[in-house]
């Protein structure tokens, strides 16, 4: 059977990289070191969804003006939206000076705070649509189309599986992010570059993954089934041309779910970890999310999205403060245990955490005291894999509502991700309906600055 | 409490934004930079809007191929493209085919011709229980939702009506007018009513009416935006929402025009209607109002808490108990339907929340509202069609009985019949060859993609006209195409057109989960066939019927249906995603779904009164895929239970693998 695998693989990859990446890839998409374009800064990628958008100016983008001009709207200051907004809105939170950079980070991650040498703070972050759907799709898949595939989907492509009894790409989530599994959609790519979502709400791995396990076989038994199935398929193949890609894939999929039943019920059973570790995260879903994430790159996941919550938990048209407050202590611990522990474990160096909303909010009031979207400025953050700690780099203007010098599109973050795990944005193609596509569509640059 | 709050709260916020969201997907960017714009140019008229024109039928070289029309104009843009058709599929693929496609059912094992097969499929009540399948994903039907949204406890009602409306071949502009006006044609009846669940079975979002009445009316902003997107979307093929907010950036439809057709869906209420005349309904109405009188004294009790309420209790619910019994047809099903009423979102008595005050019977226009803000209103727009399809007086009809909804079922299927046609033409086509003529099904508008082919478009759309709004017609003069014949093996044009925008061979296809599911039970021999009906739990073990008739939930999708791409009920969906995940692989390997099919396959063939290995899997793959085994399928079966031929557990395991194999899944 592994003669099989191994020769679907080879014939999928020959019709999947036209040129770049491809002849590397050729012969590596299935070990675990992928020859890159450049050498590799980060191998793995874990992202902290924060869907909803949060406002920069709470966490990483002191706004002391906004205090100043808390309850006005300045003359001569464009601060339109979508909505009916109202003045500025204070954003309350004492900011001090971390580490050996002295990055400044607000009172509400105290914990993360600790980390702020690790911290890459892209301040200048835009997006290009103030609604959640287009601005999901936009950080997610790379366009408001919604037939590309998404960038988890890229990556797994472009640098193949590093664990072949486990996706490459894995989505959690607490509940069901808005747009759902368009954002982790494999589009034209091979379907089994698809992200697999996982709702974590419960923790046990057989309530996470339905049917994981066989009830009647033991697993030299359940393999003697599967060949026997996987015998059957050839046959069915090979007298269809032998090529087809959904009838491949399906091969590759029943494959791939015999191996999950061993090694899923490892990797995504928390209760595994020691007690200390499991204090060290916290107990929220979010902090299982992150301890999750740990354990599934730490098995060689290449990219495990966190998606906060349900909806969209950051989304704070009303209430902002007091639902900020709730969600900020929410994240600190377990963001900052992901980052403690991934360096105890020598991960961080190779592993790129991200962590963001599909866009910001505004800096005046929306419902009195919420804010409205903002796709015009927000903050995100970079940390280990080859970005550079105790940065902050870009700039807002002076109430945090545009990005103003530094400007890092989502093209140029994914440009930039894709940099640090050693492929060139622009030589990442898959050829489709007669045209080359690629992630950063026909944009994507990245900054100098921000790699370590 | 605080997580709980928050949650509750993220709902509130996440059902606020997400229908719009969905609509303006690709126009939106667009939409905000010209919100300030104070001139925008008139977007280009798209190509759907316009009437219906006969081009002649193209010159081909091979003129033998061609065995109806739309071989003519496929033929040509092959040729065209130096490109030949594929060869014919052979009959067994055809049959097989033929019957998932007609009926999402496995083929028997007749061996009538093609043609008679067509007939006899097409006369079969499954036929409409697939293509009704098809029609619902776009209607967002739904059986169940959660306890503090409308009910739709009797959305099988609606479900069963359109199953019917497609076994009888009703009309499609009659299937138009009748989901949203039955209720005014000429001899309607108390029966028909269940077709107006397209509206009656609409999402709605939770509105806590202890909150002031700017924000409810948001949320019921929110409720008229979806029906106007779900008829849009489902007739059209127009995203007519996207006007909410401003006009429509890409297409010809302006603010103006989403007020003039959202009045229409502020003058109805979801309503529960009787099915049956009057002097039946009466006694019940009677008695139904006594029940609740008797159960609210109960509740007012409950909250007192005298000393003798468990005896005052049990009098009362004695009292329910001798009216439900005596009352005839108390019980009987009602229609989740809609009926004429105003609704406005006003403050109430006590000034601190809010009121739904319908005004029954009563219709209303809408102000416009700037930027899709309710409590930012302005000239009132009366309620009429789109401006882009004037009548004849050169205005858009006004709608003027009632709500407008019979006006507004008259305009799709007059003014805008032309599109209306076109979109349903397409769709059917679509759906027989998982590629549709215009592969945006639910976009007709400029954001959607160019029709390959527009004059056979025009052409079918003429003739599916000419032929009074027959699906059936269609389906036959699909069917019969030498197009649709063709096999799906055909290198050539795999490789010059992997896409196969010019239909040169058949796109082999993924069985959607339903017919997967009813293929399996098929084998098994246990599919039970019996038609309509309240819906049953899909992973209930005892349910063996069609998955037609699995429960739908819009709060909480069963797994089972989830993980195989049913969509989201909550939202129109064009067209069926196809994700290929481990996840069904597990499915497919463990669950005691499959298990339990190929328990009683296993059985059946190993009852049967043969010494011979080869007769049973001879039977097996009859059974299972009307077709002999070819000598490796028969040495790979030997291999298999070689030394184990009386086992029933290998048995089970053999006949598991021929259920879980991807010629189970797969049609050719």
């Amino acid at each position: 059977m592994s003669d099989l695998h191994s020769l679907i693989s080879r014939r999928e990859a020959i019709t999947r990289f036209g040129g770049g990446l491809g002849a590397v890839a050729l012969s590596s998409a299935f070990q675990s070191q992928a020859n890159t374009h450049y050498p590799p800064r980060a191998k793995r990628v874990i992202q902290l969804f924060m869907n909803g958008g949060p406002f920069g100016p709470d966490f990483f983008d002191p706004k002391p003006q906004l205090i100043k001009y808390a309850g006005q709207r300045p003359d001569g200051a464009d601060l339109r939206t979508e909505r009916p907004t109202g003045g500025l809105l204070a954003s309350p939170y004492a900011f001090h000076q971390h580490g050996q950079s002295g990055l400044p980070i607000s009172e509400l991650l105290p914990k993360l705070a600790q980390h702020a040498d690790d911290l890459c703070v892209l301040r200048a972050c835009h997006t290009d649509n103030p609604n959640h759907g287009p601005a999901l799709l936009l950080m997610n898949n790379g366009t408001m189309t919604e037939r590309v595939p998404s960038m988890g989907s890229w990556l797994s492509y472009g640098l193949g599986n590093e664990n072949e009894n486990l996706p490459s790409y894995v989505v959690l989530c607490p509940g069901r992010p808005v747009r759902f599994s368009i954002l982790w959609t494999s589009a034209f790519l091979p379907a089994e570059h698809q992200g697999m979502y996982i709702n974590h709400s419960k923790l046990s791995p057989k309530d996470m993954i339905p049917w994981l396990q066989n009830e009647r076989l033991s697993t030299p038994d359940q393999r003697r089934h599967l060949d026997l199935i996987q015998e059957l398929n050839q046959t069915h193949l090979d007298t269809r041309g032998g090529a087809d890609l959904a009838l491949n894939g399906r091969i590759q999929a029943m494959e791939t779910a015999f191996r999950m039943q061993s090694a899923a019920t490892d990797a995504f059973d928390v209760t595994r970890e020691p007690e200390k570790v499991r204090e060290m995260y916290g107990s929220s879903h979010f902090s299982n999310g992150c301890l999750l994430a740990r354990r599934l790159v730490e098995r060689g996941v290449r990219f495990v999205q966190v998606y906060y919550g349900n909806g969209q938990p950051w989304d704070t048209h009303s209430g902002h403060d007091a639902k900020t407050r709730t969600l900020a202590a929410d994240i600190d611990r377990p963001i900052a245990a992901l980052l403690s522990d991934l360096k105890q474990r020598g991960l961080l160096d190779d592993t790129l955490i991200v962590w963001g909303g599909e866009f910001g909010r505004t800096p005046v009031s929306e419902n009195g005291n919420g804010r409205d979207h903002n796709p015009h400025g927000f903050s995100m953050w970079l940390a280990g894999g080859g970005a550079r700690g105790g940065t902050a780099y870009g700039a807002t203007d002076d109430f945090g509502f545009k990005a103003a010098v530094d400007k890092m599109h989502i093209h140029d973050i994914h440009a930039t991700l894709l940099h640090l795990l050693g492929i060139d944005h622009e030589r990442l193609t898959h050829r489709y309906a007669g045209r080359d596509f690629r992630l950063t569509d026909v944009h994507g640059h990245v900054p100098k600055a921000i790699l370590a | 409490m605080q997580a709980a709050a928050l949650s509750r709260c993220t709902r509130f916020v996440s059902s606020r934004f997400f229908s719009r969201l969905l609509l303006c997907a690709i126009g939106s960017h667009l939409a905000s930079a010209a919100l300030f714009a104070a001139e925008p140019a008139q977007p280009p008229t798209p190509w759907s809007f316009a009437p219906l024109t006969q081009p002649p039928l193209p010159t081909v070289k091979n003129i033998t191929w061609p065995r109806n029309r739309i071989d003519w104009f496929i033929l040509a843009k092959m040729e065209a493209a130096g490109l030949s058709p594929a060869p014919e599929a052979d009959a067994r693929t055809l049959r097989r085919r033929l019957a998932f496609d007609l009926t999402g059912l496995p083929p028997d094992d007749s061996t009538a011709s093609p043609e008679s097969q067509i007939d006899q499929l097409l006369a079969s009540p499954h036929y409409g229980e697939r293509w009704a399948r098809h029609w619902l994903d776009l209607a967002r039907y739904v059986d169940e939702v959660p306890s503090w949204l409308d009910s739709t406890r009797y959305s099988y009602l609606y479900r069963d009506w359109v199953v019917q409306a497609f076994n009888d071949d009703l009309p499609y502009d009659q299937f138009v007018l009748r989901q949203l006006a039955t209720d005014y044609l000429p001899g309607s009846k108390p029966a028909d009513l269940p077709a107006l669940g397209f509206l009656g079975l609409s999402p709605t979002y939770f509105k806590e009416l202890q909150l002031p009445p700017d924000i409810i009316k948001t949320t019921v902003a929110d409720e008229w935006e979806e029906h106007v997107d779900a008829v849009g979307r489902t007739f059209l093929g127009l995203t007519i929402a996207c006007a909410r907010c401003h006009d429509h950036k890409s297409d010809p439809i302006t603010a103006a025009d989403y007020y003039a057709i959202a009045g229409v869906f502020a003058s109805v209420k979801l309503d529960e209607r009787p099915i049956v005349s009057d002097d039946i309904w009466a006694p019940v109405a009677k008695s139904r109002a006594a029940v609740e009188t008797l159960q609210k004294k109960i509740a007012d009790l409950k909250k007192a808490k005298p000393a003798d309420l468990t005896s005052q209790t049990a009098a009362l619910q004695a009292k329910i108990t001798e009216i439900e019994k005596t009352t005839p047809h108390y019980h009987m099903p009602m229609a989740n339907a809609v009926t004429e009423a105003a609704l406005y979102v006003v403050a109430n008595e006590k000034g601190v929340g809010t009121k739904l005050d319908y005004q029954m019977g009563t219709a209303r226009d809408l102000e416009m509202q700037h930027r899709g803000n309710p409590n930012d209103t302005g000239e009132i727009i009366p309620r009429r069609f789109l401006s882009a399809f004037p009548s004849s007086d050169g205005q858009p009809r006004r709608f003027t009985t009632g709500s407008g909804r019979l006006d507004l079922a008259k305009a799709l299927v007059e003014e805008a019949a032309p599109l209306t046609a076109r979109v349903i033409v397409n769709r059917v086509w679509k759906w027989h060859f998982g590629r549709g003529l215009v592969d945006t099904p639910s976009e007709f508008g400029n954001l959607g993609e160019a029709p390959t082919h527009p004059e056979l478009l025009e052409d079918l759309t003429n003739r599916f006209i000419g032929n009074g709004w027959s699906i059936k017609w269609l389906h036959r003069e699909i069917l019969q195409s030498a197009t649709w014949r063709q096999s799906s093996l055909a290198p050539a044009s795999e490789q010059a057109d992997p896409e196969n925008t010019l239909f040169s061979r058949s796109n082999r296809r993924r069985l959607e989960w339903e017919a997967w599911r009813d293929a399996l039970l098929t084998a098994a021999g246990r599919l039970d066939l019996s038609t309509g009906g309240p819906a049953q739990a899909i992973s209930s073990p005892t349910n063996l019927r069609r998955s037609l008739y699995g429960a739908s939930n819009r709060q909480d999708m069963d797994p089972m249906l989830r993980i195989h791409d049913v969509p989201d009920p909550g939202a129109h969906s064009p067209w069926r995603t196809e994700t290929l995940t481990p996840l069904q692989g597990l499915f497919a390997l463990n669950a005691p779904f499959i298990q339990q099919q190929a328990d009683q396959l296993s059985q059946r063939l190993l009852s049967l009164p043969t010494p011979q290995l080869s007769d049973r899997i001879q039977t097996a793959y009859t059974t299972v895929f009307q077709r002999p085994p070819t000598p490796r399928e028969i040495a790979a079966a030997t291999r298999f239970l070689d030394g184990r031929q009386q086992d029933l557990i290998a048995w089970n395991q053999y006949a598991h693998a021929l259920l879980a194999s991807n010629e189970m899944l797969f049609i050719d």
